[in-house]
């Protein structure tokens, strides 16, 4: 069984065009973004990684008020993957506004801000201070986060108050808004419904599930803040059955994220029906994966006659409808 | 800071389960500063995710040489050992910020507790190299863990403790401090952070009276009222007595993560960032315990 479609023709490459819409006037050079909290602000890397050619920047999850974060330690490694607990380290909304915007500013590439909260009010806050402030390119709402006590991941687990919390933030911005899903919701296609209908533009998914690890030597658990989230290539299948099932329930575009380490994961994230992708832990072991990804990608696409990534995406989807199902493939525990 | 192959020159099991790993690496060597590290690159990112921090045990810029010292703990280092000369490795570096010599400084005590002796090891290079004397106290369990002197320039005064008394100083190498800190002008340290708390409790409030600050002003004069040093400034690191190199688990290595934060005075550390290095007198000792 190949894993690539085979060349469409023998005819000379085409000029590819990678770009992609995300809704709301955010339009991507590329769909290769990097993921919320393995990045930084963008600054960090310096000259190592050109961060102007990325497709976008998800920037470390901001919230109202600054907050310190979880104890150390705060990651481990583990088969095929990592936990962290960082614990929405973050100098405040504010604190972001002032020291990272006006370099934003005066960047090519869109700068997302991952918003996190305790509560609807929070998010809101957040969003409204964020509104209309240059630099910032777009909203990626962080109903996920496993390693904040209160609300945090809640949101994400219930179609209820993702929807409600959603909606709150879409009266409150015209920025444009992606919702990040948990893959510990019991159905994810009720999430992702009930977040397309508040006013979503886009879903990105996933976040990191959460886990745990033991420190032999001690006899207790290794990170300071006990759980940590779980990502890297571990998570990588969990985050595909993720996007395959929401991309049958919803019209808005989905970004894939989970273990994407080069083009066979992003391709088959296009594959299970996401218009653009997420790198994240795999920038730890090396951080220039993005940028190779993007040439990869745009030789593979050129190599097989491909004019945009949007030909591929959603190929392994059951059946090809004009209205998404509204059951779609289940996936069964 | 760059992304660069380094070609494994040399590699050695100098002692049960710790290597020493020669590398050309010519930019590396030539913009280390005492203290820094690197970030190592393990071999297969769908097995390992995460690279290995380690400091620059030794850098030589006329050779274009960097040495690495690390003791066998996992696969990341597993690997590392099974490395053959001739074969690269991706590191990125030099990162962090290293240790502040002040210029006035002329006895260096350095104490290293095990691997610890990677963090400080470059210390006695630069203080050979600088025509100041140097102390280098080492601790380790037993005898088989002890660092070989031949591996330290010939100037350095070595003493060794290990825990079980089967080599130098029975006892741990802390206790050896007491009998020196009136001569040293400034101390470094790396170790467990037992050793480190150990030691920072014994330099706590004697930086005043200690080292540098007794040494005067440039012009000769006592630099009485000096003016505050920024919280984690170079001059705070510098101010201190003791100076401690620090290890946390590690994500980035650049500071984006925020993964290897420790707690400090003034709030979370970045490790990889604010550190390795830090003023002994700017970490909160009991958080880490």
């Amino acid at each position: 069984m190949s894993r690539t479609a085979p060349p469409r023709s023998m005819a000379a490459e085409v000029a590819v065009d990678l770009s992609v819409d995300l809704g709301r006037g955010l339009v991507l050079r590329n769909p290769v973004m990097v993921a919320s909290g393995t990045f930084g602000y963008g600054v960090e890397y310096g000259d190592v990684v050109d961060v102007q050619r990325l497709g976008a920047i998800c920037c470390k999850g901001t919230t109202l008020r600054p907050r310190i974060g979880n104890p150390p330690p705060r990651v481990t490694e583990t088969p095929a993957g990592m936990l962290n607990s960082i614990g929405l380290q973050n100098p405040g909304v504010d604190g972001v506004l002032d020291k990272y915007a006006p370099r934003w500013a005066g960047w090519q590439v869109p700068v997302i801000v991952n918003v996190a909260g305790e509560s609807v009010a929070d998010y809101v806050e957040v969003v409204r201070r964020l509104d209309g402030q240059p630099g910032v390119a777009g909203i990626e709402l962080n109903i996920s986060c496993p390693n904040v006590g209160k609300g945090g991941l809640q949101f994400a687990l219930d179609p209820d108050a993702a929807a409600e919390v959603t909606a709150a933030v879409r009266a409150a911005t015209d920025l444009p808004l992606i919702v990040k899903l948990s893959p510990a919701a019991s159905d994810v296609r009720a999430v992702a419904r009930a977040i397309e209908r508040a006013g979503a533009d886009a879903i990105s998914a996933t976040n990191t599930l959460s886990g745990m690890a033991i420190d032999q030597h001690r006899r207790r658990p290794l990170l300071g803040a006990t759980y940590g989230g779980l990502s890297g290539p571990a998570l990588k299948p969990i985050a595909l059955r993720v996007v395959y099932e929401v991309a049958q329930v919803v019209e808005i575009p989905i970004v894939g994220i989970g273990g994407i380490g080069g083009l066979t994961d992003a391709l088959d994230f296009f594959y299970a029906g996401a218009a653009a992708v997420q790198v994240g832990t795999a920038v730890f072991a090396d951080p220039v994966v993005p940028l190779r990804l993007i040439d990869e990608l745009e030789a593979w696409l050129a190599e097989r006659g491909y004019g945009t990534p949007r030909e591929i995406v959603g190929a392994a989807l059951p059946a090809r409808r004009d209205r998404p199902s509204v059951k779609g493939v289940e996936y069964r525990p | 800071m760059k992304l660069l192959e380094a070609e494994l020159l040399e590699t050695r099991q100098f002692l049960p389960g710790q290597w020493l790993h020669t590398y050309a690496a010519p930019w590396l060597a030539t913009k280390a500063r005492v203290g820094q590290f690197v970030h190592l690159r393990t071999p297969d990112y769908s097995g390992l995710v995460l690279r290995r921090p380690f400091s620059l045990n030794t850098f030589d810029r006329s050779s274009g040489q960097v040495t690495i010292h690390f003791r066998v703990t996992g696969k990341g280092t597993e690997w590392l050992a099974r490395m053959r000369p001739g074969e690269r490795t991706e590191m990125l570096g030099p990162l962090g910020r290293g240790f502040e010599l002040d210029p006035r400084s002329r006895h260096l005590l350095l104490v290293a507790g095990g691997l610890g002796m990677a963090g400080v090891r470059a210390l006695a290079d630069e203080a050979v190299a600088t025509q100041r004397r140097v102390l280098l106290l080492f601790g380790a369990r037993d005898a088989s863990e002890v660092y070989p002197s031949t591996l330290l320039p010939p100037e350095v005064e070595y003493e060794v403790a290990t825990d079980d008394g089967s080599f130098g100083f029975p006892g741990r190498v802390t206790e050896l401090v007491p009998r020196h800190e009136a001569w040293a002008d400034q101390c470094f340290a790396c170790g467990p952070v037992a050793m480190l708390a150990a030691l920072a409790g014994v330099a706590r409030g004697r930086s005043d009276r200690m080292g540098v600050a007794r040494l005067g002003g440039r012009d000769g004069r006592r630099s009485a009222g000096p003016r505050p040093a920024p919280a984690g400034s170079p001059l705070a690191r510098r101010r201190s007595w003791l100076q401690v190199s620090m290890e946390q688990n590690m994500g980035c290595a650049v500071g984006a993560c925020l993964g290897c934060v420790i707690i400090g005075t003034h709030g979370p550390q970045r490790v990889c960032r604010e550190g390795p290095v830090f003023a002994a007198d700017e970490i909160e000792w009991e958080q880490l315990a």
